[in-house]
């Protein structure tokens, strides 16, 4: 009792101090105002700026530096002021990229074909893939020590991101030589692409890897006996990298989606034409390997292996042929069989694909991913 | 006096609620929470009825069936007689929760090595004059970033991970209970010499013996440590376990899948810590 009659005297002036604070908590209902600041925090993202103002996100892939180079080298600000708008160009790590382009928190996004349908198409959101930039064809390999071949893998330990174009390629590889009864014996790991590389060279006993460039590249500099039996050469315009605009975005009343679709499809192909050899290569092939702080030499390797449709014909040409149709139907029935396209899809075909001239490949009412080769047109005819 | 606490009572540090309010008020920040996930799936679901990724209700109970109900992606299709039993037990949820288990148990065994080491240095001065720097160094590694070099010493199957565990848990717990170890007052260790215990006696038998509860509660207080090393190692690189699937799930925003893989893991949290809590007050009812 002592001890407490002290300190209450000691600390009567302290106590009095702090009545304000007790009042303000003790009359307001403070729970309530809290569910309301949380609310109103929830709310908050769905308020949309007035200025046309767009942002693109890319991540480090050969195929997409050039966006770095495109912004930072001053390409892209000149065809966003022609058409009276802003475009930001925003670097990602690739899966932050697809969550933030599904969130809706930015307006474009660079993806694989195969994340264009498994991320946003399959959760819903309506994406048009505005530019068909490149397609691997060698950037992904299966890699394998001790001169393995392709019918031994069954029973070795495989160490790949799982349910990416890696997992694709191994499949389509096993497919291709007539091995697919033998795919479900394969013993995946699922390694982290940041990890993947010391911990398949750290030890002989890994003998088999899937993975993409530069990764590749590393590993065969460094491990001795390991060798390519599989690239993504062989599965020529499976593995397209492209740019994927929210489809609300593209129909905007305003046309200011219309704008920057255009804008950027300008920008893309000045871009491509001075890294495909034409003024200012060096200058384009530097700032892209800087992009992702490669050397140039390792840089141009990448692009030997990424067949780049440098002019607006060549992608035209290919977004409008039978041809790819074809490839996006192995593509959504591999997304199919992993369950990608979500627990609850009970076809393949709810998940829809329009194409250039009109085709819908699935469902007709659940169209989720188009190909709109319009814009590139356009730059195909100069009229951008 | 009504049984509605008056505003004014709700900041006094002397009341004295009734065991019904205190229960339905624990329960307030549960339902907040509830309440604005709803209220954000909904308005999600309003504008892309097909979103992911903050999943309704049903999509949510579709998720639970597929993930205790239905085999594991990689397990092979059960033929349609099979009992809820051989469902559950093919099930991913079930497949992941042993792999994640053995691993997390494994590094519990090997911890108890950890709290002898410090309970010998806090009693054996040479003991400590050896190894208390040396741990002290070895506690500020961040464990994570020997990842690379436990793959090389110990492959990439379960002994990095588990060892990835222990290494990042291992020299808090010693120090740990070197700290609760030396806190034992002098005079117990004379008493207890004076009454002719040997060396041994006093380290294991007055020593430990009275500080295993706060041993415990140490270990209670790494639990989540632990976990947090655990999905490090399962996501970077495996092909079971609870993480494991998180990230998988993650590559195809599988939130149907994720948050009750969250909520399972939190509960399965919660029974290690609450199994320890019983153990120490069977144990120690004196503590």
């Amino acid at each position: 009792m002592n001890a407490l009659s002290f300190v209450s005297k000691r600390l009567a002036p302290a106590i009095n101090r702090l009545v304000p604070v007790k009042t303000a908590i003790g009359k307001g209902p403070c729970i309530g105002f809290l569910v309301c600041l949380l609310l109103a925090i929830a709310q908050a993202p769905e308020a949309k700026a007035a200025a046309p103002t767009f942002t693109v996100g890319w991540s480090v892939y050969a195929g997409w530096n050039p966006y770095y180079y495109m912004a930072r080298s001053g390409i892209l600000k000149r065809w966003a002021d022609k058409y009276g708008i802003v475009i930001k160009v925003q670097r990602f790590d690739y899966a932050a990229s697809l969550d933030a382009f599904v969130g809706k928190n930015i307006d474009a996004c660079t993806m694989t074909n195969m994340e264009a349908l498994d991320m946003p198409a399959a959760a819903g959101i309506d994406s048009t893939a505005l530019i068909v930039g490149d397609y691997s064809n060698g950037n992904d390999a299966v890699l394998a020590r001790n001169n393995l071949t392709l019918a031994q893998l069954p029973g070795k330990r495989i160490m790949l991101v799982q349910k990416t174009v890696s997992e694709y390629l191994l499949e389509r590889a096993m497919d291709i030589n007539g091995l697919s009864g033998q795919i479900s014996q394969l013993r995946l790991m699922n390694t982290s692409d940041s990890d993947l590389v010391g911990a398949f060279l750290g030890n002989q006993g890994n003998q088999v890897t899937v993975t993409w460039k530069p990764l590749v590249s590393q590993i065969l500099a460094q491990g001795g006996s390991v060798k390519p039996i599989f690239d993504s050469s062989k599965i020529p315009g499976e593995i397209l990298d492209l740019l994927v605009v929210r489809t609300d975005v593209l129909q905007r009343p305003d046309g200011s989606g219309q704008r920057f679709a255009k804008a950027i499809t300008g920008a893309w192909y000045e871009t491509v034409a001075q890294l495909a050899g034409g003024p200012g290569a060096d200058q384009a092939i530097n700032g892209s390997a800087a992009a992702s702080g490669d050397s140039v030499a390792s840089y141009k390797e990448q692009l030997r292996t990424t067949y780049l449709f440098s002019t607006p014909k060549m992608a035209v040409d290919f977004a409008e042929s039978p041809t790819i149709k074809q490839k996006m139907d192995l593509v959504r029935q591999f997304c199919f069989r992993h369950q990608l396209l979500g627990q609850n899809i009970s076809s393949v075909d709810d998940v829809a694909i329009r194409y250039p001239d009109s085709t819908v490949q699935g469902n007709s009412q659940r169209v989720r991913l188009r190909f709109d080769s319009s814009f590139m047109k356009l730059a195909q005819q100069g009229k951008l | 006096m009504s049984t509605m606490p008056v505003i004014g009572q709700l900041t006094d540090i002397q009341a004295r609620p009734r065991r019904i309010w205190t229960q339905s008020i624990s329960w307030v920040l549960f339902l907040v929470g509830i309440f604005i996930y709803t209220q954000f799936s909904v308005v999600r679901h309003k504008e892309n009825p097909e979103d992911r990724v903050v999943p309704s209700g049903v999509q949510l109970w579709n998720g639970i069936k597929a993930s205790v109900l239905e085999p594991a992606e990689e397990d092979d299709a059960l033929d349609a007689g099979a009992t809820t039993v051989q469902r559950v037990t093919h099930s991913m949820v079930w497949k992941d929760s042993v792999s994640s288990s053995r691993r997390f148990f494994m590094a519990i065994v090997l911890l108890i090595p950890a709290i002898l080491i410090g309970l010998h240095m806090a009693v054996f001065p040479y003991v400590e004059a050896l190894l208390l720097r040396f741990v002290l160094f070895l506690d500020k590694i961040v464990a994570l970033s020997l990842l690379p070099i436990l793959f090389i010493a110990f492959g990439i199957d379960e002994w990095s991970k588990i060892m990835l565990m222990v290494i990042g848990v291992g020299p808090t717990l010693m120090l740990d209970t070197y700290n609760i170890a030396k806190s034992v007052p002098r005079e117990q260790v004379v008493k207890a010499f004076t009454l002719k215990s040997s060396n041994l006696d006093v380290a294991y038998r007055v020593i430990l013996k009275q500080i295993l509860p706060q041993v415990i509660n140490s270990v209670r207080l790494n639990l989540k440590p632990l976990a947090l090393f655990l999905f490090a190692g399962e996501m970077i690189v495996s092909s079971d376990g609870l993480a494991y699937r998180i990230g998988i799930m993650r590559r195809h925003m599988g939130m149907d899948i994720i948050i009750p893989y969250i909520l399972w893991v939190a509960v399965l949290l919660f029974g290690v810590d609450a199994l320890l809590r019983f153990v120490n007050r069977r144990l120690h009812p004196w503590f």
